[in-house]
């Protein structure tokens, strides 16, 4: 299999495990590319990218971008905040203008849960969703997925537990679908008022204990809270936050065995994790950051290649 | 005029002549005759179809025309048409207008403008002035210029002392108060039904539970206040087993269901389309199981389109901003009498026809020799797909376009108008 069974990544939820398998298998080509002394290849040369940021990004915007520049695309940013679109031009026209400057492939994130499935119906290009709401963030559950695979030899079977605002997190979301068809074990773990009371309908464990969530696991994604993201107070302090569910040093020493500590970033050090934790020889954070890009590269070259066909 | 109705069954649940089959005479707006057979006259319009049912005239008692205010949404005349073309000759109109139906003017305004149509429209005023929540409206006023019943519409009310005076103060002359429940902290932000389906969307979700709380305490308040009261857009099973046990208990409570909430679940959500964001949000196939009972105990008396138009400028957009509601006066009928499962015809009418007639208090209507001729003509059985070309509201926020359904309106007769569907 040389190509993905959909025009689109909107969500993981749309990729079959074989697709999964693919974006690895190139993945793993383009990490050796830009591991390289020369690290730029031409496979998208005159594909034109747009990355659309209807919400803040630094990192996800910054890996979209490398990737893009490192496969030869030629790329066009555009910002806004969400309320100023809302309030004037529709998302639909926003798109529809920037795509009239013939534009192949656009790169969204934008803070409305469905905004990319929305957008890949009403406009002809390839989307790629880089964040919608609290919906899916399929790149970064690729790159998660990707870590594990790298550090652990293989996905399946692995124990993961996912701590922190589940109720809030796209990355949460993702990753349990991306966990899941790969044949990981998933666990989410967090306070009860940022545990979808659902949740468990996705064939995932819940545990409110974080001792008990580290013992269970081989993987420890621990989530960055997102005080921005909560209109409403769902626990009263970080410092209480932090009692419970924060990962230091002496409690990852405690467990039996050594688990693998990953985070999407930005860490807010200090809370979910203190710095000895982040910077310890068990955290593959900055891995993480690096296969982003391998990853990104491989989803934007997959999607590409199917739109010359 | 004279309308002769051919070899038509007639499905009159309360009447004498229901279950026959049988020629009707219709002249000057009069049942003339019902007989076995009537020889045509060439001053008859007559109207033979395969499988003609009649049956009395339906009625909508949830319904937005958005006039005034938003006529290019909708307007008194094309809802009216809307709603002939459903098979409906009676709808009771919700305030939610610019200004609201919340004085005599408005009242008065939209019964004039109505009078002449084929489509009976009885207007529903506001229980607070402004349809703000905070003091009553001149209820008693708007009830002797011609409002039907009272309700804040989809602005639940938060005070309770508020609805406590208005059951108690509506008593003095028998006006009806109905609700629509939803505790707006517990509902939060909500954008769709909190479950299975809200999770794996990320949307965030109203529980059921933030209607049954305000279920809960309405029927506490109206038991209080020893008044009727009803509950409208029921959409949860707690809230049916609620009113079933407040009804037990012989309190004065009836309620209605919205057709897609006993037709559509949430799953339906899943490509994010917003002609399917509805408020109350469509529930889970549990829910609409119990619905279904509901309706079949007694518990929920009457079906509702809750006909909402929207323009496209209000649902084209992200979900999130989406506006809610969908348009159903066209297909209210067809959808819930596909989903019907076990309930016989004839009760699915009595839902739709003499069921809102009596929880608000209005003549019965029953198809028997010298009644005015107030009837709706069906085929239960027509398998027809609904296109744009069926539409005649002036909005088309429907996700059943391109849907096959079973049941198709013939055309409606009353006021000695006759209405018929082209084929």
């Amino acid at each position: 299999m040389t190509k993905l069974s959909t025009k689109h990544l909107l969500g993981i939820k749309d990729l079959s495990e074989q697709d999964i398998q693919l974006i690895f298998k190139t993945a793993d080509n383009f990490k050796d590319v830009i591991n390289r002394p020369i690290k730029k290849v031409p496979s998208l040369r005159d594909i034109t990218i747009a990355n659309l940021f209807f919400e803040n990004s630094t990192r996800t915007k910054l890996s979209f971008e490398l990737a893009e520049k490192r496969l030869s695309a030629d790329v066009v940013n555009f910002s806004a905040s969400s309320s100023s679109v809302k309030k004037g031009e529709t998302l639909i026209d926003t798109v529809n203008n920037i795509l009239a400057m013939k534009v192949d492939m656009v790169v969204m994130r934008h803070p409305n849960p469905g905004a990319c499935m929305f957008l890949a119906k009403h406009v002809d290009a390839r989307i790629v969703n880089a964040g919608d709401g609290a919906h899916e963030h399929p790149t970064q559950a690729l790159l998660d997925a990707y870590s594990i695979r790298e550090k652990l030899g293989t996905v399946k079977g692995k124990k993961v537990v996912i701590v922190g605002d589940i109720l809030h997190s796209r990355v949460a979301l993702s990753n349990i679908f991306c966990l899941k068809k790969l044949g990981a074990q998933v666990m989410v773990c967090g306070p009860t008022t940022l545990i979808p009371k659902y949740i468990s309908s996705l064939g995932v464990k819940v545990e409110h204990d974080l001792r008990k969530a580290l013992e269970w696991c081989d993987v420890a994604n621990m989530l960055r809270i997102q005080l921005e993201r909560q209109e409403i107070k769902y626990f009263p302090s970080l410092r209480e936050y932090t009692m419970m569910y924060g990962l230091n040093k002496s409690l990852l020493d405690s467990l039996k065995k050594e688990i693998t500590v990953m985070h999407p970033g930005p860490i807010n050090r200090g809370v979910e994790i203190t710095s000895d934790v982040a910077d310890s020889k068990q955290s593959i954070i900055l891995q993480q950051v690096e296969n982003g890009v391998a990853v990104r590269m491989a989803v934007l070259f997959l999607l590409a290649g199917r739109a010359e066909n | 005029m004279k309308i002769l109705l051919k070899s038509a069954k007639v499905i009159d649940p309360n009447g004498r002549n229901n279950g026959k089959k049988c020629d009707i005479l219709i002249e000057n707006g009069i049942i003339k005759a019902l007989k076995p057979q009537i020889t045509s006259t060439p001053d008859m319009k007559v109207i033979s179809e395969k499988n003609l049912h009649v049956s009395p005239g339906w009625f909508d008692m949830q319904v937005n025309f958005r006039d005034p205010g938003y006529e290019h949404k909708e307007d008194l005349h094309s809802g009216a048409k809307a709603a002939a073309a459903g098979g409906f000759t009676g709808v009771a109109l919700m305030p939610s207008t610019l200004p609201p139906l919340h004085t005599k003017s408005e009242i008065e305004y939209v019964k004039n403008k109505t009078a002449a149509l084929i489509t009976d429209v009885y207007p529903v005023g506001t229980i607070s002035h402004n349809h703000e929540g905070k003091e009553l409206s001149e209820m008693y006023d708007m009830h002797k210029s011609g409002a039907v019943a009272f309700s804040d519409d989809k602005r639940a009310i938060v005070n309770a002392g508020l609805l406590s005076r208005a059951l108690l103060y509506s008593k003095n002359f028998g006006g009806l108060v109905m609700t629509w429940c939803s505790d707006k902290d517990i509902a939060g932000d909500g954008k769709m039904n909190e479950g299975v389906a809200s999770t794996k969307l990320g949307l965030k979700g109203i529980p059921g539970l933030a209607e049954e709380l305000m279920v809960a305490r309405n029927i506490h308040l109206a038991e209080y206040c020893e008044a009727p009261i009803h509950i409208s857009s029921v959409s949860t099973a707690g809230s049916v087993q609620l009113i079933r046990e407040a009804r037990a208990k012989k309190l004065k409570v009836s309620a209605s269901v919205n057709a897609y909430s006993i037709a559509l679940d949430d799953s339906l959500l899943k490509d994010f389309n917003s002609n399917y964001k509805v408020n109350p949000p469509l529930r889970t196939s549990k829910d609409i199981a119990a619905l279904w009972k509901g309706l079949a105990d007694g518990t929920i008396s009457a079906i509702t389109s809750d006909h909402a138009p929207q323009d496209i400028e209000s649902k084209e957009v992200e979900f999130d901003y989406a506006a809610n509601g969908m348009t159903g006066l066209e297909t209210m009928f067809a959808l819930a009498n596909t989903h019907r499962g076990k309930m016989k015809l004839e009760d699915l009418i009595g839902c739709i026809s003499s069921a809102p007639r009596k929880v608000l208090g209005l003549p019965a209507v029953n198809i028997k020799e010298g009644a005015a001729a107030n009837l709706t003509l069906f085929d239960p059985d027509a398998s027809w797909t609904f296109t744009e070309k069926d539409i005649r509201s002036k909005s088309k926020n429907t996700p059943l376009i391109g849907k096959k359904l079973k049941g198709k309106v013939i055309g409606v007769v009353n006021k000695g108008m006759l209405g018929i569907n082209m084929k």
